[in-house]
């Protein structure tokens, strides 16, 4: 029963990751007085990547063709660490909060590396200014996890989720972790989805050469990262705990109640985008430099315990 | 007897301080072997013992009859100015000589000697190593040098017969050989110096250096 | 094996020795003997293609080894091996130094081996200045020490620490750290590091990045934790210190690398700052006398160790078998090798996934532990220090992430895409016996991994001996595959599920990618705007990779960059030149000033030496009269 349970709360999460992406454009649009995509253009994407050919570079080698998988791979093993409507524990005692970084830095690893697998000047560009990113990225978000290891006492998953009061502590280290899912999740600021600017793109840059099925693969990849670091966000900011008994009724509610939260999130999110101009590379080491420093703000207020 | 050795020694030691020339040097040295010879024998009889008797005629095969004869060998055929080449004159050195055996008379109350011929031993052995050591870095020319080293070798050896009845019978015999060795060396050093700076005035070898 | 069967032999030898045990097997001296059994070996395999002349590149024909040169390797490894295994077993302060020694001049002589390039001279004179200066400092702590407890042997002066007044302890301990710390390449007494250990043979380099440094590890935990004891909080803070501007350090310079040993080399300065972390927080915790921390931290940093220990001797081993099939080190004129050589490649992925903490490979357990020990720590001090550890930790993680760039940039760079030159171009597999030493270690990458239960169960009786502390109450895991730091607490790691879990659902990814497959991918050109003949030349490099790192840390590395336009006339330029190159800040701001005054000193010292015989006999004269005068006083 509960592998049931935990493997549709799964799907749900997977399911529910390319609405999130549609909602933010379609916000963003919104926003901008425009009419905007349907919400759900993401999967009219998804669809239309799999339904079509695939090209790939003859200079690429068997990395290129592995990378979507461990993209993939990785992306989806972080939301096994979500809890949506159940929190099935002893089964799946992989690793705490700590081991999520790793886990993303897997895909990122060999996503660069297939990114400079075709040869393409693109991808080098991109390769190379997504690890400068994701670099400068970890001490951020290793202070917030930090300073919210010191108010929780642990960095256990289940003292993630559950319930627990709202300090300036966390609100600092909510917004640390929010400027870094900008970064991550290349928004705005940092990078633009939008464009295929060879003097903006970053994300865009690195997966240029993939096309059809794969490109579907790390795309929906993406959206499953993007739905995990906006639950990290939701739950440090506005937390709430799992319902004691799992009944249906709790569970809807919980679902419901998870499914305001991320959209708060997701509008702070397009309203960034929306009103702040895209940085040069260079000014992105600021960027995340004051991310550093409200997270060094997290971890002495969590120290004050305030 | 003992005293008259000594005093010999010490005499002889003098005697190469004020030499001007080769020739006395080399001559002086082999008198102060000749004690130094002496002095070994009178302590083999008196303690009676062979090693020492044995020791004394290789001083008397080695140090009187055949180093220094090597060495105005070596003088001969370089046949250059056969002056020493003073830093400091004659007097002037006589009087530092007597001044480091007053040295090495306080330094040998220093060890704690009781006063009878051992004190007057060791200050007599200290002042000739002090005073070959002297004459080694008052002198210009190698030859001084050479005799400095076995001057310094007689004192040493002085030192060790008086005090301690003469070295083990085996380290004696390495250090002779070694001695003898190292003077064969240097002859043939101060030779090959002459023959390819036409001088063996150490003064003027001074550019051998980092 | 013949190390093994010599080693017993000596050991059946020294037990005759009547009254004294030269040898000391505890937990601590054995892990590091296995550490350094467990990366000769491959590599010792390793060298026998190495050297063979089969397999060169048609343009290094020069590099081959004539046969009385091998004998010398092999007895050379040899000496050197045995030399650090008696380092780490012996039980004689003044054995340990003869050793200790011994594995100084060994390894220079193996720096100097290839004799023929400028480079290996320069490079072992840095080496053997830098270590002699590192034993005098050990010569001066030991002999301290000596004064205390009358002799040499370890447990001796063990006793005899525990009545050291703290600031003799304090001094022996900076003499140490100084002195062990040269050996490791700490920052800043890193500098002979990256220019040593990429002269060396490949083998060799595998060996003293993945071993010989250790062994000054080896001598902080047995000398500073194991018989000085630690009392003071600040020796572990500033270690913590010190290990942090050496990751960092460490991490930039390797980026700024594409020289591929040499940016191996300065990995090295890095994974020593991490493996210090571990130490450091170890001493700390003893200090505050936290013995479960402690003992937590020192896992972490041995654990750490030993993975480094396996994953960088794998790497030096892999990036000799690209220099041994190129004849060349220069990552900008590699490229495409993944295909040329596909078994090379794969090796040093997994080094490089190692190296950057990827799971669920080895790296990652330590690391992951080390950030652990931090996260733990804090929960358990108080004040300001929760943020000087919280910021620690993000040092690592930045460390951590430049370090999966710089790999990126070399594995990228060296294996992916289009050759950038001949060398490239021709490139061959290497033979068998140098891929059989690559494959035990990258095996050895993946099982140190998925078997991380065991090992630190292991670990715990090292770091419980070595720190003098009580482990049996202590517990490490919750079961036999879930890793668990504080049981209850929830924090755990279980590399064998984390890895089932991966490899399934890529799996997964592969079968819904199947399951859309009408259509067989099509093998086209990259795209190319339209530009009609990309090729290398396109391609991005290991310099322009590492372009938005040279300028973010501009404050560091200073770059500077050199242009020299040739002109035909005004409006035509004929070539144009452009390098760019950063500064060595240590080297500008420390070692050359440092230089600049030695030989200062010694130019004016040079006036008492003005090359007269007379005078320097003079000086001898002077000197005996002057003592004999002093004796008089006396």
């Amino acid at each position: 029963m509960k592998i049931v349970l935990f493997i549709s709360q799964l799907i749900l999460f997977i399911g529910l990751a390319p609405l999130l992406s549609g909602l933010i454009t379609r916000i963003k649009n919104n926003i901008r007085m425009r009419k905007g995509q349907s919400v759900f253009q993401p999967y009219y994407n998804l669809a239309k990547f799999f339904s079509k050919g695939e090209v790939v570079s003859d200079t690429a080698s068997w990395i290129f063709r592995v990378t979507p998988f461990v993209v993939f791979s990785s992306s989806l093993a972080a939301a096994l660490f979500i809890p949506v409507f159940i929190f099935s524990s002893p089964a799946l005692h992989i690793g705490d909060f700590l081991v999520l970084i790793f886990i993303f830095a897997l895909g990122r690893f060999f996503l660069a590396l297939a990114a400079l697998d075709t040869g393409s000047a693109f991808g080098g560009m991109g390769s190379s200014r997504e690890m400068f990113i994701s670099s400068l990225v970890e001490p951020a978000l290793c202070l917030a996890i930090f300073s919210l290891s010191l108010e929780f006492g642990s960095t256990d998953i289940t003292a993630f989720s559950g319930m627990h009061p709202v300090s300036v502590s966390s609100f600092a280290a909510s917004a640390t972790l929010f400027l870094v899912t900008l970064a991550e999740t290349s928004r705005v600021p940092v990078d633009n989805q939008e464009t295929h600017l060879e003097l903006t793109m970053v994300h865009e840059a690195m997966v240029l050469e993939y096309s059809g099925r794969s490109l579907a693969i790390i795309e929906a990849a993406s959206y499953i990262k993007q739905m995990v670091l906006f639950f990290l966000i939701a739950q440090v900011i506005f937390p709430i705990g799992l319902p004691a008994i799992s009944g249906p009724v709790q569970s809807a509610l919980w679902v419901l109640w998870y499914l305001i939260r991320i959209i708060i999130i997701a509008a702070a999110v397009a309203l960034v985008e929306v009103t702040v101009a895209k940085m040069r590379l260079f000014r992105v080491a600021d960027f995340l430099g004051f991310a550093f420093i409200l997270g060094v703000i997290a971890v002495v207020c969590a120290v004050l315990g305030v | 007897m003992r005293e008259v050795i000594l005093f010999g020694v010490l005499i002889t030691t003098y005697l190469m301080v004020i030499a001007k020339r080769v020739p006395a040097l080399i001559r002086s040295f082999r008198y102060q072997s000749f004690f130094i010879f002496l002095a070994t024998l009178f302590t083999g009889f008196a303690e009676k013992q062979v090693d020492l008797c044995f020791i004394a005629l290789l001083i008397l095969l080695l140090k009187v009859l055949i180093i220094p004869r090597v060495l105005s060998q070596v003088a001969k055929k370089i046949s250059v100015d056969q002056g020493l080449g003073l830093f400091v004159n004659a007097q002037l050195s006589l009087l530092v000589a007597f001044i480091l055996t007053y040295l090495s008379w306080i330094f040998s109350g220093a060890l704690g000697f009781s006063r009878d011929y051992r004190l007057a031993a060791i200050t007599v052995a200290f002042s000739v190593i002090l005073i070959g050591a002297f004459l080694m870095v008052s002198r210009m020319k190698a030859f001084t040098q050479v005799t400095g080293l076995l001057v310094m070798e007689n004192g040493v050896f002085l030192f060790a017969s008086f005090v301690s009845g003469g070295m083990p019978f085996f380290v004696e015999i390495a250090i002779f050989l070694d001695v003898f060795v190292s003077v064969i060396i240097m002859g043939l050093f101060v030779y090959r110096i002459n023959k390819l700076f036409t001088h063996i005035d150490v003064n003027k070898l001074s550019r051998l250096k980092g | 094996m013949k190390v093994f069967y010599f080693l017993y032999g000596l050991w059946v030898l020294m037990m005759d020795i009547p009254g004294k045990q030269f040898f000391l097997f505890d937990p601590l001296s054995l892990f590091f003997l296995f550490v350094i059994c467990v990366i000769s070996l491959p590599s010792a395999v390793y060298s026998i293609g190495y050297f063979s002349p089969k397999g060169n590149p048609p343009a290094a024909e020069d590099s081959h080894y004539p046969p009385a040169k091998i004998i010398l390797a092999w007895f050379l490894l040899f000496v050197f091996v045995l030399s650090m295994a008696l380092v780490v077993t012996t039980n004689n302060v003044l054995a340990f130094l003869v050793f200790w020694e011994i594995m100084s001049l060994v390894s220079y002589f193996l720096v100097v081996f290839d004799t023929k390039h400028e480079k290996s001279i320069n490079a072992g004179m840095i080496y053997i200045v830098m270590t002699h200066i590192g034993t005098a400092f050990l010569t001066a702590a030991f002999l301290i020490m000596y004064r205390y407890s009358g002799s040499f042997d370890y447990l001796a002066i063990k006793n005899a620490c525990q009545t050291m007044p703290l600031g003799t302890k304090n001094t022996v301990f900076l003499l140490l750290l100084t002195g062990f710390g040269t050996k490791a390449g700490v920052v800043p007494l890193h500098i002979w590091l990256p220019y040593a250990h990429p002269q060396a043979p490949s083998h060799i380099s595998s060996i003293m990045s993945g071993v010989m440094i250790k062994t000054a590890i080896y001598g902080i935990i047995r000398f500073v934790i194991f018989i000085l004891g630690v009392n003071s909080s600040w020796w572990g803070v500033l270690i913590l210190i010190l290990a942090v501007i050496s990751c960092l350090v460490g991490v930039i310079y390797a980026l700024m690398e594409h020289d591929i040993k040499r940016l191996l080399a300065y990995h090295s300065v890095e994974n020593i700052g991490i493996i210090l972390l571990g130490v450091g927080l170890a001493m700390f915790f003893i200090s505050l006398k936290l013995p479960y921390l402690a003992v937590f931290s020192l896992i972490a940093g041995l654990y750490h160790l030993i993975n480094h220990a396996i994953f960088k001797g794998l790497l030096f081993l892999c990036a000799g078998s690209v220099y041994k099939a190129t004849g060349t080190r220069d990552m900008e004129k590699l490229g495409g090798l993944i295909k040329k050589m596909p078994q090379t490649a794969v090796y040093f992925l997994l080094g490089a996934m190692a190296i950057s903490a990827l799971p669920p490979l080895n790296g990652f357990v330590s690391e992951w532990l080390t950030l652990q020990a931090f996260f733990l720590g804090a929960l358990n001090v108080t004040g300001g220090v929760k943020l000087f550890l919280g910021i620690c930790a993000a040092m690592l993680a930045l460390t951590s992430g430049l370090a999966a760039a710089c790999f990126v940039k070399a594995f990228g760079i060296t294996f992916l895409a289009q050759p950038r030159s001949h060398y490239a171009k021709d490139a061959k597999e290497v033979s068998l016996s140098m891929k059989a030493g690559m494959f035990f270690l990258s095996f050895l990458t993946v099982i140190f991994g998925l078997a991380a239960v065991r090992i630190v169960k292991l670990l715990a009786k090292v770091a419980g001996a070595a720190a003098g502390l009580d482990i049996s109450k202590m517990n490490f895991s919750v079961n036999n595959f879930t890793l668990s730091p504080q049981t209850g607490k929830g924090i755990y790691l279980s590399m064998p599920l984390l890895g089932l879990i991966l490899v399934l659902l890529g799996l997964s990814g592969f079968m819904i990618y199947k399951l859309f497959s009408r259509r067989k991918a099509v093998i086209y050109k990259t795209w190319d705007c339209g530009y009609y003949k990309t090729g290398p030349r396109n391609e991005y490099t290991a310099t322009a990779f590492s372009k938005p790192f040279r300028i973010a840390f501009s404050f560091f590395l200073l770059p500077y960059r050199r242009t020299q336009k040739v002109r035909e006339s005004f409006y035509h330029v004929k070539s144009f030149t452009y390098e760019t190159h950063t500064t060595k800040v240590f080297k500008k701001y420390i070692y050359d000033p440092m230089l600049a005054l030695v030989f200062k000193t010694a130019k004016s010292m040079r006036r008492i030496q003005p090359g007269s015989i007379h005078l320097y006999l003079g000086y001898i004269f002077v000197t005996v009269l002057l003592l004999i005068i002093f004796m008089r006083n006396f």
